[in-house]
């Protein structure tokens, strides 16, 4: 049971970095609008495509 | 008032699209990029109507992109709003504003954008904080979980410790940053030497959060071996759930707000150096410019008044109900009402003092309303809180003779069980949710009235008294029919429509409306111009002949034998009728359906109208009334009112003209339609922008509801503080149920209040 000491500072930290991923995601306007883009992908003419994912 | 700007009258609708594109108008809702190859390219921030899904925002991205000239467009879904990129060489704003229309949906300058900003950055800081305060908690109950289930000994005291500390490290977080707003509020009530909700509330994290601290770092101490970070955190983000959730019923409220007072550009009718009237945006309005003030409407700018005499109402600027008698050379104040008869003024100062800064002004209010309300509970809340203050220290100090190590404990649940936010979340919270769900069905209650007072009188009227024209009818433009009675010698047919139609246009009636907007007036230049509530317009022309369009003297009709001639309108000169106006007069639509509802519901509906009598019974036979009342005069009707209030009637009121304002002001609950006079519409609770009648029956049924969840939410929160107060004392409430309680509590107040907004 010693790992106890390490995993559970360990999970403290981790929990520390899981907020501060979530408040850059929050504070990049990922959670603005929840709808729209998931509709975006049923419209044809969608605009242009994301270069990195290929032709 | 706010609603006043939303009325966007059907005559002034064509110039006032062209008016979008005027540089003044422009600035409102565009700004200018930084020019890239000598190219102007504005971004305009429009907000669009009638998206009904996620997916309506591509069809309208295509829109617009089709348009010539369009850098870029987009549209976002969830704020109902499109921000456009335009080349100012190639297109113009209106062209933007018609291809949405052309697709299906309605658009109109967004000056509400910044607003709008600040919305999005409130609900991000408070999702933020919940996050943190929510995430965090559970971490710490994980942590507390081993020993809850431990039994005695089987937990290492140095493992145990570490666990503390762990919740410790998770808590402060919550502590310093998404309590923050709690001490913040706290200190400020304290600094002002007031005591506010928070109080009480900062004052039991704290302590918790010390005393749970002292047992984490120095186990056995003055604070015993219990630590209560997970209470704590819990009782935060619970807390904290509950603002979130009132601050998105109040963002609610604000977007219906911003939706029904988006508006085309305001005209102004300024008078050329030719006698010519033309429309203008209020905003191009000039020192020196003389414009034309139509009777039941606001003075767009400061300035004198250059011809005509009437009656001013100024009760918006002085307070002063009387209205004020103003003169040739009288000086006229911006956003004042002009009530008997339109005039002529020369603009002297324009800008910040308009109407619209009065209603940008409104809006703002409604954006920092809750600290008002707040504040009025806090002034009976205020004994409350110091006895709740005393109770926890009462209750600290018999625990400590009692058993020392649950002191602290009893009096933090105290303080925090007692707070009492479900009993001051009650009625606000309600009202709130039913303004922005009665908005939302096209009936907007105006700022400045008591909306309790509003909902209340809608809830429980008995008699529904409705005004014929205008309201229940609307007058069919084109189709005018015109009845001469002249010996036909004098004047010629254009002559006197002609006639007619430049003296209309001093009107905002709607038989003038309709009049005027059939043809184009000709150039008389009218002078005394005056406008009798309920008898129509008289002036004189320039040879001093005495003109009036309205009603004639019966008499004078019986004497011409033409008496039995039904006209809605009579043109005549000198008194001696010329020639009657007669219209096609069609119900509204949703009108006999609306007021049969109405009947069913066990409302009495009558009909108050100043048209003749034979036309106003014509109108309840097809709706199946039996008390219809015509030719009345306004103060017959306002007598008619007080008959009715004097029996202990409650009494309701709908209309739209000058001369209904009065019965408006008098009436229990009043409602104006949308495109009624202004005058009307600022005497009135509320407003049917949409003028659909039925948006009455619509809103009764939701003003009763408002009233039901009303009473419940007060029965809950008075019975829970009622029912924990004495457990807590006894001790028999630990921290954790406490904040779990007080939380459910203002959760239940609040879900059950946004069950109206649906």
């Amino acid at each position: 049971m010693d790992i106890l000491y390490l995993l559970i500072p360990l999970s403290t930290v981790l929990v520390l970095g899981i907020i501060g991923v979530f408040g850059w995601a929050l504070h990049g306007g990922q959670f603005d609008d929840l709808e729209q883009h998931g509709a975006q992908i049923l419209q044809a003419d969608a605009g242009s495509v994301d270069p990195c994912q290929g032709p | 008032m706010a609603a006043s700007a939303q009325a966007i009258d059907r005559i002034a609708a064509a110039p006032a699209m062209a008016l979008l594109d005027d540089a003044a108008e422009l600035a409102r809702f565009t700004r200018w990029l930084p020019a890239r190859d000598g190219q102007r390219t504005g971004e305009s921030s429009l907000r669009i109507g009638g998206m009904h899904c996620a997916a309506c925002a591509g069809l309208i991205e295509a829109a617009l992109r089709r348009v010539d000239g369009v850098v870029d467009a987009r549209v976002s879904a969830a704020a109902q709003s499109a921000t456009v990129q335009w080349d100012a060489t190639r297109t113009r704003p209106s062209a933007l504003v018609r291809a949405i229309e052309q697709a299906g949906y309605s658009a109109l300058p967004d000056t509400a954008a910044g607003a709008r900003a600040l919305r999005l950055k409130e609900s991000r800081a408070a999702v933020w904080r919940l996050f943190v305060a929510a995430f965090c908690a559970m971490q710490v109950m994980m942590l507390a979980t081993p020993s809850y289930i431990s039994g005695p000994g089987e937990l290492a005291p140095d493992l145990k410790q570490l666990l503390d500390w762990g919740s410790w490290l998770l808590a402060l977080p919550v502590l310093l940053f998404a309590a923050a707003p709690f001490f913040t509020g706290a200190w400020r009530s304290v600094r002002v030497g007031r005591i506010g909700m928070d109080v009480p509330v900062a004052l039991g994290i704290g302590v918790a959060f010390l005393a749970s601290s002292g047992a984490a770092f120095a186990p056995g101490g003055l604070f015993g071996t219990e630590v209560y970070f997970d209470s704590l955190t819990m009782f935060v983000s619970f807390l904290l759930g509950g603002r979130y959730l009132e601050m998105r019923a109040r963002h609610r409220a604000a977007v219906a707000l911003e939706d029904s007072v988006g508006r085309l550009p305001e005209t102004a009718w300024r008078e050329c150096a030719d006698g010519s009237v033309e429309a203008v945006s209020v905003l191009r309005l000039q020192r020196g410019d003389t414009v034309r003030v139509a009777a039941g409407q606001a003075f767009a700018a400061d300035g004198v008044l250059l011809r005509g005499a009437t009656r001013v109402d100024e009760s918006l600027l002085s307070g002063e109900s009387v209205p004020v008698d103003k003169g040739v050379g009288a000086a006229l104040a911006a956003g004042s009402m002009n009530l008997d008869a339109p005039v002529v003024m020369r603009v002297e100062r324009v800008g910040a003092d308009t109407r619209f800064e009065a209603i940008v002004a409104l809006m703002r209010e409604a954006r920092t309303q809750r600290p008002a309300m707040l504040r009025s509970a806090d002034r009976w809340a205020a004994p409350f809180l110091w006895s709740v203050l005393l109770l926890a220290a009462g209750a600290a100090a018999v625990w400590s003779v009692i058993d020392p190590s649950r002191a602290v404990w009893v009096a933090v649940s105290v303080l925090i069980v007692t707070c009492p936010c479900a009993l001051s979340l009650a009625v606000p919270s309600a009202l709130l949710s039913a303004t922005a769900a009665m908005a939302r069905r096209g009936v907007l209650l105006r700022q400045a009235v008591d909306r309790l007072e509003a909902i209340d009188g809608l809830a429980r009227m008995d008699t529904l008294f409705i005004d014929k024209t205008g309201t229940l009818t609307q007058k069919e433009s084109g189709g005018v029919q015109m009845i001469r009675v002249d010996d036909g010698a004098h004047w010629s047919e254009a002559t006197l429509r002609g006639r007619a139609a430049s003296l209309a246009a001093w009107s905002t009636h709607p038989v003038a409306r309709a009049l005027a907007a059939d043809r184009a007036g000709d150039a008389t230049a009218w002078r005394d111009v005056r406008e009798l509530p309920g008898q129509g317009l008289e002036a004189r022309d320039p040879d001093g002949t005495r003109w009036q369009l309205g009603r004639c003297a019966a008499a004078t009709l019986d004497e011409r034998g033409i008496a039995s001639i039904a006209v809605d309108a009579w043109l005549s000169c000198d008194g001696q009728p010329l020639a009657g106006f007669r219209f096609a007069e069609s119900l509204r639509a949703d009108a006999a359906a609306a007021v049969a509802a109405l009947q069913r519901d066990g409302v009495r509906v009558a009909l108050l109208s100043g048209d003749t009598p034979a036309r106003v019974e014509r109108i309840g036979r097809l709706l199946g009334l039996t008390d219809c009342r015509g030719g009345l005069a306004p103060d017959a009707k306002l007598a008619a009112v007080r008959a009715a209030q004097a029996r202990g009637e409650r009494v309701a009121m709908i209309g739209d003209g000058i001369n209904d304002a009065p019965v408006l002001a008098q009436a229990d609950t009043s409602l104006a339609m949308g495109e009624g006079a202004q005058i009307a519409r600022a005497q009135a609770d509320g407003v049917l922008v949409s003028n659909a009648l039925h948006d009455v029956v619509r809103a009764r049924a939701l003003a009763r509801r408002s009233l039901r969840v009303m009473r419940q939410n007060l029965v809950w929160a008075a019975a829970y503080n009622a029912a924990c107060v004495p457990l807590a004392l006894l001790g028999w409430l630990p921290p954790w149920a406490a904040g779990l309680g007080m939380a459910t509590s203002s959760l239940v107040v609040v879900l059950n209040s946004l069950r109206l907004a649906r």
